[in-house]
């Protein structure tokens, strides 16, 4: 960030946006996300309310990783293509947030709208043993509502949910202008 | 086959986790006829041997099964008396099945808070300053290891006595607590340990102790 706007009393905007080396320990985030976990659980009454906090809290965390993240990998150009937007999330924002890409992007069979990006072992997942009364609960809800504001703001509206399937499923579902905006852009 | 089980005690002495990975069976199955030369005797819940040891069978020794059926506690599987039933020459010739019976959960809860307590008392016996509590206790048939941590939790492996390696698996278990048990968001602590990746990853790790460890003639 240029010094004149924030005249030295900022040095954290005033670092230079390269691509930071620290890397953050597991165990701190876990316990983090543990304690999450507890405090959303101490609200709610039901496994959808639950997943649905979750949701929200990775709803605020999305929005702010998005704008450094595109500053960084991509800068100067902006995904105007769903294809695009969706590559660049298994790859550069998965591998910015959790260390590693995501293992599949597909695309439904019968539904245009629908995507799923697959993870065998998601990283927010990696300490949390769910107990058989709560069995449908999956916490990667956390990285649904991550991944429903990054596309959001990116201009492609779009529902995500986290299911048990082939691991953990983040199932994306756009809205129907946006499919049809992109389909008129391969049109021209 | 070398490591028998593993116990996880609390703050308080209560038992929270335990998994019986291996149990040597000595059990012996012989066939009776009218009358019986061992003196049988109710104890607790179940019939045991008093008198009368001869070929594998012990005194203290249960009747785990008459003639193929396992027996529920006292009384057989089609709900007779064990003791009437044996005293009937009309049920002869009988299979009979002795050994030593398992552990009741109840009965593993109250040893384990037993050894919370010999574990303190062995501290404060100690003639040296600032000992810890009873880390191994051996026997010619099995060797109890017990680690205690900085908040008070108690690892206990059982396993063979020339089985080596187990203060790292002591160290190992702690480590697969804290990750599995304490990263979890539904487990509270102190309390029972229910954790399916806690399992898993346990006996794992017992699985990789015990083909480090030697080989004994048993195994």
């Amino acid at each position: 960030m240029d010094a004149r706007f924030t005249r030295g009393k900022s040095p954290v905007l005033e670092r230079a946006l390269g691509r930071p080396r620290s890397e953050l320990s597991l165990a701190a985030f876990a316990l983090l996300f543990s304690e999450l976990v507890q405090y959303c659980q101490r609200r709610v009454a039901s496994v959808a309310e639950l997943q649905a906090r979750l949701a929200q809290l990775g709803h605020h965390v999305g929005l702010r990783a998005l704008d450094a993240l595109v500053a960084r990998e991509r800068p100067g150009r902006r995904e105007t293509k769903v294809l695009g937007v969706l590559l660049f999330v298994k790859g550069p924002l998965w591998r910015a947030l959790f260390g590693r890409e995501a293992d599949k992007l597909e695309q439904a069979n019968d539904d245009d709208r629908t995507f799923y990006v697959i993870e065998r072992e998601p990283l927010v997942n990696t300490f949390v043993s769910v107990p058989r009364e709560n069995s449908s609960l999956n916490c990667a809800a956390f990285a649904a509502g991550l991944l429903e504001a990054v596309l959001g703001a990116s201009g492609f509206p779009a529902r995500v949910s986290a299911h048990w399937h082939k691991g953990t499923t983040l199932m994306i579902k756009f809205d129907e202008a946006v499919i049809a905006r992109d389909k008129s852009l391969e049109g021209r | 086959m070398a490591i028998f089980s593993v116990y996880v005690v609390n703050k308080a002495g209560g038992l929270i986790y335990q998994l019986d990975h291996y149990a040597p069976r000595a059990d012996t199955e012989k066939t009776f006829s009218f009358p019986l030369d061992l003196v049988l005797r109710p104890h607790d819940e179940r019939v045991v041997v008093a008198f009368g040891q001869r070929d594998g069978i012990r005194v203290g020794h249960a009747v785990l099964a008459i003639n193929g059926a396992e027996v529920n506690g006292r009384f057989t599987a089609d709900g007779k008396d064990v003791l009437e039933f044996l005293g009937n020459p009309a049920n002869y010739p009988v299979s009979i099945r002795f050994g030593r019976h398992r552990l009741s959960s109840n009965e593993k809860l109250m040893l384990a808070s037993m050894f919370h307590s010999l574990f303190a008392i062995g501290s404060q016996l100690s003639p040296e300053v600032g000992s810890s509590g009873i880390e191994m206790l051996e026997t010619d048939t099995f060797k109890l290891h017990c680690f205690q941590t900085l908040t008070g939790i108690k690892f206990m492996v059982l396993a063979d006595p020339r089985q080596t390696g187990i203060d790292a698996l002591l160290r190992k278990i702690y480590e697969i607590y804290s990750d599995f048990a304490l990263k979890n968001p539904f487990y509270s602590l102190e309390m029972p340990i229910r954790c399916e990746l806690f399992d898993q990853n346990l006996k794992l790790a017992l699985e990789v102790a015990e083909k480090a460890g030697p080989f004994g003639p048993g195994s």
